[in-house]
């Protein structure tokens, strides 16, 4: 049994909202970094199941990259959160203010 | 390609050269680690991205990715993957332009850092990224290359780890970054999941050959769409997502705000113009999805020029009312997108590919004089700037004709790119009147600039300062730097017919 393409897209787009909502609602850092993991895979489940879907695996092959450039984002992140932490003691991201909006 | 017949593959030569720059630079720093011979570290920046320079420049005058009988013809790299015509080129000259004013004013900037081969050695990488982005023809490449381009950004701003300005600017910029990255990526799996391809030329067939398929999947191609006008919304800081570039600009090294507000910023248009040229043509796509691309971009060129203006009018701080100038000139070069549904809709977008060239010489200068500033220790306020003319004649001298350029005062060449913008602007407004809305928006805008741009030139050469000061030190690198891009700043004027040549030929063959 097969599941239809629009429920492996339904499935992304919840996931997809799940982590934005996270992102505009979270205070910290670290929560942060993961709702953006969220909204990262969300693309992923979609590239994977347009890529049965259209018979090709160009969309797996991209899956495979976005994963990677993901943990790399997360390196790089995680670097400046450090010091975030650092330097303010915390790692509430509405701490940092000594520039205004 | 025939350029003494060298393989395909070197047409990506100017990139590949930066590559090859940051690996030496890496290379240097396992030698020595926390090498501070500034000299070796700059001159292998400076020498890697002028070698760039000169390639691309080279191809270009030689004719690589010209069409036409005695040219070579654009370049197809790895089935398609990577394409080299003179946009690519035209665009790796800027890149590489940036790059080296960046990392000679570095040579100053970053006396008794800690970090000197990493530095330079990220922003080659980025400036590597930046590249690639030019000559990148598929959704795959343009989204690792755009995230070559961000991740040493990213660390780049927040370069200076003990003061809380430049970390705080890293963090907002990660942020905006990474969420906008995560939009851009959703984005690519709509437009791969409506069409099936990845590859830009083959998204434009499916399109085309109206298939029935394509046409059940309208809503998510424009959904798609919407999402990859975000991510590339936050590479050149245009409206919605403009918010992090005050914070960092304002807060990371001067040089690197330069290099970000200048050379990334031209990244990001050229993947605009790549994108949407090249995978979603007007007609078609606007047959599928409903809504004609182009309103967007008109949209958003209006609401960025006019927020950048505005904001730009109202702020103490020098560094974050060039930020906010930055957004403002984004707007400008967005109405090379909004104008293509029109008839000569292609020299609109020549006309603003000819402002990325010169704004890459006289926003990069106007950041590296408020690099100088801060190698002085004067201030960010404009009253802290009041009367370093007297010190500093030169410099300040250089500083007027960038915030002239800036805001379009004849006979700078900032003028002449703008001019050209406005009246093949209005030759399209011909076909289609509502672009009349854009270039009035342009003209107010422009006029509205010339008030906080006066302003800092009134504070430099009129006003007296506010204490005494010693005499200023006068930093080589920066100097050099600043006279170079304040030299290119006029001298693109005599040499402006054959550079807007090419920056028009370039868009009429994308857009063909």
């Amino acid at each position: 049994m097969t599941v239809d393409v629009q429920y492996y897209v339904l499935l992304s787009m919840a996931v997809f909202c799940i982590g934005l909502f996270g992102v505009l609602t979270r205070r910290n850092a670290l929560l942060f970094l993961m709702s953006v993991e969220l909204m990262l895979n969300a693309a992923n489940i979609n590239l994977i199941a347009f890529a049965f879907y259209h018979g090709n695996l160009t969309g797996q092959l991209f899956a495979l990259f976005t994963m990677a450039l993901a943990a790399a984002e997360v390196a790089v992140g995680l670097g400046i959160i450090l010091v975030l932490y650092r330097n303010f003691r915390d790692v509430d991201v509405t701490v940092p203010t000594t520039m205004r909006w | 390609m025939a350029v003494l017949e060298l393989p395909d593959w070197m047409a990506l030569a100017p990139a590949l050269i930066l590559a090859g720059t940051a690996l030496v630079l890496f290379l240097i720093d396992s030698i020595e680690p926390h090498s501070t011979n500034r000299t070796l570290l700059s001159g292998t920046a400076v020498a890697g991205s002028l070698s760039s320079l000169a390639v691309a420049v080279w191809f270009t005058v030689a004719g690589v990715g010209a069409t036409g009988i005695e040219n070579y013809g654009v370049i197809d790299i790895m089935d398609g993957q990577f394409v080299v015509d003179q946009l690519a080129l035209y665009f790796m000259i800027i890149i590489a332009v940036v790059t080296a004013l960046v990392t000679v004013a570095s040579y100053d900037y970053l006396q008794d850092h800690t970090y000197q081969a990493e530095y330079y050695s990220l922003v080659v990488l980025a400036a590597t990224g930046m590249s690639m982005m030019a000559a990148s023809n598929s959704l795959v490449t343009i989204f690792i290359a755009l995230e070559l381009t961000s991740l040493p950004s990213y660390a780049l701003v927040a370069i200076l780890k003990d003061n809380r300005g430049s970390v705080e600017a890293g963090l907002k910029y990660f942020l905006i970054g990474a969420l906008s990255s995560a939009i851009f990526v959703y984005g690519v799996s709509l437009v791969y999941g409506a069409t099936g391809s990845l590859q830009l030329t083959r998204i434009a067939a499916v399109l085309e050959s109206g298939d029935g398929a394509v046409a059940e999947m309208g809503g998510l191609l424009g959904l798609g769409i919407l999402m990859l006008i975000g991510g590339i919304a936050f590479k050149t800081a245009s409206v919605p997502f403009h918010f992090w570039a005050p914070e960092a600009y304002e807060g990371a090294p001067a040089p690197i705000s330069a290099f970000l507000s200048s050379a990334s910023k031209a990244a990001g248009f050229v993947l605009a113009f790549r994108v949407f040229t090249t995978a979603f043509p007007l007609e078609a796509t606007t047959g599928i999805i409903g809504i004609d691309w182009t309103l967007a971009f008109a949209i958003l060129a209006i609401v960025t020029m006019t927020l950048g203006n505005f904001a730009a009018a109202t702020q103490e701080n020098v560094k974050r009312m060039l930020a906010y100038s930055s957004i403002g000139h984004a707007g400008y070069v967005l109405i090379g997108l909004a104008a293509l549904s029109a008839d000569g809709g292609d020299l609109v977008m020549g006309a603003a590919m000819m402002h990325l060239l010169v704004y890459g010489f006289m926003n990069t200068g106007a950041f590296l004089f408020v690099g100088l500033a801060e190698y002085w220790g004067v201030g960010r306020t404009f009253e802290d700037y009041n009367g370093l003319a007297e010190r500093a004649p030169f410099a300040c001298g250089a500083m007027a004709v960038f915030m002239f350029s800036l805001a379009g005062v004849p006979p700078f060449s900032g003028f002449w790119s703008k001019y050209l913008l406005y009246t093949e602007l209005i030759n399209a407004a011909a076909d289609n009147t509502a672009l009349l809305v854009l270039a009035a928006a342009l003209v107010i805008n422009s006029a509205l600039s010339l008030y906080y741009y006066s302003r800092l030139v009134k504070a430099l050469w009129i006003e007296e300062p506010l204490l005494d000061r010693d005499r200023l030190a006068q930093p080589t690198g920066l100097y050099a730097a600043i006279i170079a891009a304040a030299v290119m700043t006029i001298v693109l004027l005599p040499a402006f017919g054959p550079v807007a040549d090419a920056a028009l030929e370039a868009a009429a063959a994308v857009v063909a």
